[in-house]
């Protein structure tokens, strides 16, 4: 247990206590903003799995986010209960995610990511064209809603980027997590050391996937609705690569202080009225480009002689 | 051992890109506890067979059989399951993460549900890094260790794979001499530990200590086998690496003495990551003077090019008639007069010879001076004026060799580096170039700087030779002196 | 794309009128000259981003945003300042070159020369750099200009009689125009020695630099014909459709969709693309409905990206 010996595990078993604790002292207000700052840190977190360990840069997370969002949100019209929901929702974007990463791996540099991309505008289109089941540009209500109260919606937030960072992180320092990095650093390399690159890009693309449409799903139970603005759109995209890169890629966790960060922001720059997407955006490139590593990318440097 | 069956048996090998025959009807068998050399200048084909067996390229024709299984046209990651490891060339290690955390991930399975490694792996990984010698820096991460390190780290992962055949990639470049010395002793252990070694060089003479069998190839196909001493010696692989006899040819002696140099080049270090590509190199060309600087692959004869032509930084000092060429961008020095016709040519393939020739006579005053210029080139190499309208990427090799050279020249070069202009040319194409350098050298003040494997090429053209071996400048000295002093040792 | 859709509807109303009023024939003329000016417009906005890909190997994601800047100064200079259409053009394509040069000394060179990010990581960067420039571009312009949707008067007013088919004169002299500034990028990369560099800058840049050519240099040419281009795009487009702020993100998207079909870096493909995506829309605008016009381009794109990659005519 030489884990438990590090600083790390305790700072941020202290931060979700505190985080926990918040419905005592935060209003409801402020509680809205981190909640929805938890389900797009699954959003992100995803993201970096597929980004900063397999090596593929996916420029349409959202399409994963919305085939849960909208998957889960049409089955629970049909009348099922929202966990069969949540689970539906996650199985039709592990399903669509396959679909599209089976023939996606298969291409290389800008081809992968702007496939991707066009995944988006797809399904984009085809929410649009089936706006009577789907509702088109507006949206499409639940009748399912997790919970009505503040603080409870809260902390199924919570819970949920909890338990997620835990799997995911975990993964990404377990074995499976070192071949990944393998398979995304140096393919040639992986595969003369045994391994089969397509196979665990594939595994880490369905995993990925898993959780975007998971949390897709949540965020649709907790907001009543599944919307385009919300789920699919492009801004959604450039949102989670900002966090991802304002974190820290390749960190996991550092996604998560992005999302926190970015959402935050974007909630107390609001007086500024349309600006404060100006300044975000300003904000984010230039870490980009002075920090490409990110805030927890900085505060982890390895310092060792050199 | 005669009696064991080969544990790696080639026949028939080959491999086209596009029109090129890369390597043709290649064949050999490796047993149990034996090292075969594979030998070959650049372009010979034999890093292709190396990826051709690993899986990484796929044979157009031919069969390799591991152990009596056929498994030409597996996938790579499938051959390393069954039991061939690879060491590249160029260390391919993972940047963050530790060296045991390196071996660690070559001794695992290819699987996706094991989240955690066996309770072995990780004293088993202890115990090969402390085979290769790394025990000491086990939790340091590859940005922070020294060159050989990280080859020692490639040798391990190859270890943990635990291969029954094992492939190496001219494992002594970039090494010091002690160094050499431990990794022959690592790749010895190999043998005595009863695997079947594949050991690509370049080098005959470096590699002769250590195998028990040589294969020599040029240009794709094989042109000599046998014991280290017999291919030393074997006609075919002496005219392909020498060229031939050494000869020297009297010729009017250049006057020198007390000029001041053209081109200077005092104690340059260049290092290439880790890789000290250079050490203390030092040579001088006097204007008109033609300098052979002779080495084989992996010499540092590019490295030297490219340092004077500012494309690589180097320690030291570099001049031109005096002035210093630091700080200056690499187009700036070509503008200044010292052009470069590198290695790969650097051609425009898909456009014709006569837009390339054009784009190197852009700088030229006027388009009186153009026309003048491309005449003489012309004139000195006839068949691009038959093949102008030709795409580049469409001419032969000598062609395209021709179409360089004659690009750089429109430049009207105060210094002319060529380097390694007669690689994988037949020798009627390398009379054409001897003839057109020659002319050059009787009919215009150039100066020039070439770089050679072929030495018979290089010897009759030129008045003063240095040697460039491992980095370092270890001889200079007039051509006639070279066969006496030099030829020998060679090769 | 969904940008466009008021002009496809409009071409749909128009479409409907006339399969009212006329025969078949006409409405398939008509069809092709709308298709042929709709095509000529994306063919333009497409061939700057191949170019730009093709000679520094950079996807500017914020292209919809340059567009956008040079048709909202444009029409702000031509209508609200009184410099009239033709003035108002000539100031829309200056802000576009000004935008250009912005895009690449604040945005994409800084990325280039940095040390801390690794050189495989680079066409990420700019991709996301450029991404986050192009969103900073549109909130901006919604911010000065709001994002009611705005035309620049007609070059040319009235209508002309093509081949039985009433057309806007305007809609003639914008195909002419996207046509004119084809050739001439057209004769300039092929017959001028700086085409020629840039021609060879996309093939072999150390090709160049070993010639003497600082390739510093020729970014700056190509980023400049580059402004030009999209700020010439954006002033028609605002002629011929109109533009809101709303349209920056879809305009990107239209032009690296006909740039991937028609191959990264290749001009002629740009061109072939533009026309097939063109008619595609027109066609599905005309015959099916506006509202489906995006999606001929979308799944041709994806059937062209499972089966050739590198798209019609694309080399790298």
């Amino acid at each position: 247990m030489r884990m438990l010996r590090r600083p790390g595990p305790w700072i941020a078993l202290l931060l979700v206590a505190l985080a926990a604790s918040a419905p005592g002292w935060m209003g409801a207000y402020f509680l809205g903003i981190f909640t929805t700052a938890y389900y797009f840190g699954v959003f992100a977190m995803s993201w970096d799995l597929l980004f900063g360990f397999a090596g593929e840069v996916n420029f349409g997370p959202t399409f994963l986010i919305g085939l849960g969002a909208y998957g889960a949100g049409l089955l629970n019209n049909a009348g099922f209960g929202i966990p069969l929901c949540l689970a539906g929702g996650a199985v039709v974007a592990v399903v669509g995610g396959a679909l599209l990463a089976l023939p996606a791996l298969r291409l290389r540099g800008p081809y992968f990511g702007l496939i991707t991309l066009v995944a988006v505008l797809l399904l984009l289109d085809c929410i649009v064209i089936f706006a009577n089941v789907t509702g088109g540009e507006i949206g499409m209500m639940v009748p399912d809603v997790l919970s009505i109260d503040a603080s409870v919606n809260y902390w199924y937030a919570l819970g949920f980027l909890a338990i997620s960072a835990l799997i995911l992180f975990g993964l990404s320092r377990s074995s499976l997590g070192l071949i990944l990095q393998a398979t995304g650093q140096d393919r040639i390399e992986a595969a003369a050391l045994g391994f089969n690159v397509t196979k665990h890009k594939l595994a880490a693309f369905c995993v990925s996937a898993l959780f975007s449409g998971l949390a897709g799903g949540m965020l649709t139970f907790y907001e009543g609705a599944a919307s385009v603005d919300t789920v699919v759109s492009l801004s959604i995209t450039v949102q989670i690569v900002i966090a991802v890169v304002f974190g820290g890629r390749r960190t996991i966790l550092g996604a998560v202080l992005g999302s926190i960060f970015l959402i935050l922001f974007d909630e107390l720059l609001r007086p500024l009225g349309q600006l404060n997407t100006f300044v975000v955006s300003a904000i984010a490139l230039a870490v980009i480009i002075f920090f490409p590593d990110g805030v927890l990318g900085w505060v982890l440097r390895p310092r060792e002689p050199r | 051992m005669h009696d064991e069956a080969p544990l790696l048996a080639v026949s028939g090998l080959t491999k086209r890109f596009g029109g090129l025959v890369a390597v043709r009807d290649i064949g050999f068998s490796i047993r149990p506890g034996e090292i075969l050399g594979l030998i070959g200048p650049n372009g010979s084909g034999k890093s292709t067979v190396m990826r051709l067996v690993m899986g990484i390229e796929r044979p157009n024709a031919g069969s390799v059989k591991l152990a009596g299984t056929e498994i030409a046209g597996w996938p790579t990651h499938r051959i390393a399951r069954n039991g061939i490891g690879i060491v590249f060339q160029h260390s391919r290690p993972l940047h963050r993460q530790t060296v045991l955390e390196n071996i660690k991930l070559a001794l695992l399975p290819d699987s996706l549900w094991r989240l955690a490694a066996e309770p072995h792996v990780e004293q088993r990984a202890r115990d090969i890094a402390e085979r290769v010698g790394l025990g000491a820096v086990i939790g340091r991460r590859p940005p922070t260790l020294p060159f050989a390190d990280l080859r020692r780290l490639e040798m391990a992962k190859a270890l943990a794979r635990d291969p029954r055949v094992v492939l190496v990639d001219e494992p002594f470049a970039g090494l010091t001499l002690a160094e050499v010395a431990t990794f022959s002793e690592l790749i010895d252990g190999f043998r005595r530990d009863g695997r079947a070694v594949l050991l690509v060089d370049h080098n005959v003479k470096s590699v002769a200590a250590l195998v028990d069998r040589v294969l020599a190839m040029y240009l794709g196909e094989r042109i000599a086998e046998g014991t280290a001493e017999q291919v030393m010696r074997d006609e075919t692989v002496r005219r392909v690496y020498l060229g031939g006899r050494i000869e020297a040819h009297p010729r009017k002696e250049l006057d020198v003495r007390g000029g001041e140099a053209l081109l200077e080049v005092r104690g340059i270090d260049v290092l290439y990551g880790k890789a000290q590509a250079l050490q203390q190199v030092s040579i001088h060309v006097h204007a008109g003077e033609f300098v052979s600087v002779v080495g084989l692959n992996g010499a540092g004869k590019t490295t030297l090019f490219n340092a004077i032509s500012g494309l690589v930084p180097f320690a030291g000092d570099i001049r031109l008639g005096g002035a210093s060429l630091r700080g200056r961008t690499p187009a700036r020095i070509a503008r200044g007069g010292i052009v470069q016709c590198p290695e790969t040519r650097e051609l425009f393939a898909e456009l014709s010879v006569r837009e390339n020739l054009d784009l190197g006579g852009q700088h030229l005053a006027s388009e009186a001076a153009r026309r003048t210029q491309l005449d003489w080139l012309f004139d000195l190499f006839p068949i691009l004026n038959e093949r102008q309208r030709q795409k580049a990427g469409t001419l032969s090799g000598g062609e395209q060799q021709m179409l360089a050279i004659a690009r750089a020249l429109m430049m009207q070069p105060t210094l002319l580096i060529l380097d390694e202009p007669t690689l994988g040319l037949a020798p009627v194409i390398l009379e054409q170039l001897s003839k057109a350098l020659t002319r050059l050298r009787e009919t215009t003040p150039i100066t020039v700087l070439l770089g050679e494997q072929n030495v018979t090429f290089a010897l009759p053209h030129a008045d003063r030779v240095y040697v460039l071996e491992h980095a370092r400048i270890v001889w200079e000295g007039a051509p006639g002196r070279f066969a006496a002093e030099m030829g020998a040792g060679y090769l | 794309m969904a940008g466009l859709a008021e002009a496809g509807r409009d071409a749909g109303d128009r479409g409907r009128r006339a399969t009212r009023q006329a025969e078949r024939p006409v409405l398939a003329l008509q069809i092709l000259i709308d298709g042929f000016a709709i095509s000529a417009l994306y063919g333009l906005g497409a061939i700057g981003f191949t170019l730009m890909f093709g000679v520094s190997g950079v996807l500017n994601l914020a292209h919809g945003g340059i567009m956008l800047i040079a048709a909202l100064f444009g029409w702000y200079f031509a209508a609200e300042y009184g410099a009239g259409p033709y003035g108002g053009a000539a100031i829309g394509i200056l802000a576009g070159l000004i935008a250009s040069y912005v895009t690449y000394f604040v945005v994409v060179r800084p990325i280039q020369r940095s040390r801390a990010i690794p050189k495989l990581e680079e066409e990420i960067f700019i991709l996301t750099g450029t991404l986050l420039w192009g969103i900073m571009i549109q909130v901006g312009m919604d911010y000065l200009f709001s994002n009611n949707p705005v035309t620049m008067q007609p070059l040319i007013p009235g209508v002309v009689n093509l081949l039985g088919v009433r057309t806007p004169w305007n809609e003639v002299m914008i195909t002419a125009v996207c046509w004119c500034a084809i050739g001439l990028l057209s004769l300039l990369v092929n017959r001028t020695r700086i085409g020629k560099q840039l021609l060879a800058a996309s093939i072999n840049p150390r090709g160049l630099t070993l010639l003497g050519f600082e390739l510093s240099h020729i970014y700056l040419v190509v980023w400049t014909i580059y402004g030009l281009l999209a700020g010439l795009a954006g002033v028609l487009l605002a002629s011929f459709f109109g533009v809101s702020s709303d349209n920056a993100g879809n305009l990107t998207a239209s032009a690296f969709t006909i740039v991937i079909l028609g191959g990264l870096g290749s001009v002629p493909g740009s061109l072939i693309a533009a026309y097939v995506v063109g008619y595609a829309e027109t066609i599905t605008a005309y015959l099916l409905a506006p509202t489906l016009r995006p999606i001929p381009a979308l799944l041709i794109l994806v059937l062209v990206l499972y089966m050739r990659p590198q798209g019609l005519l694309g080399r790298r």
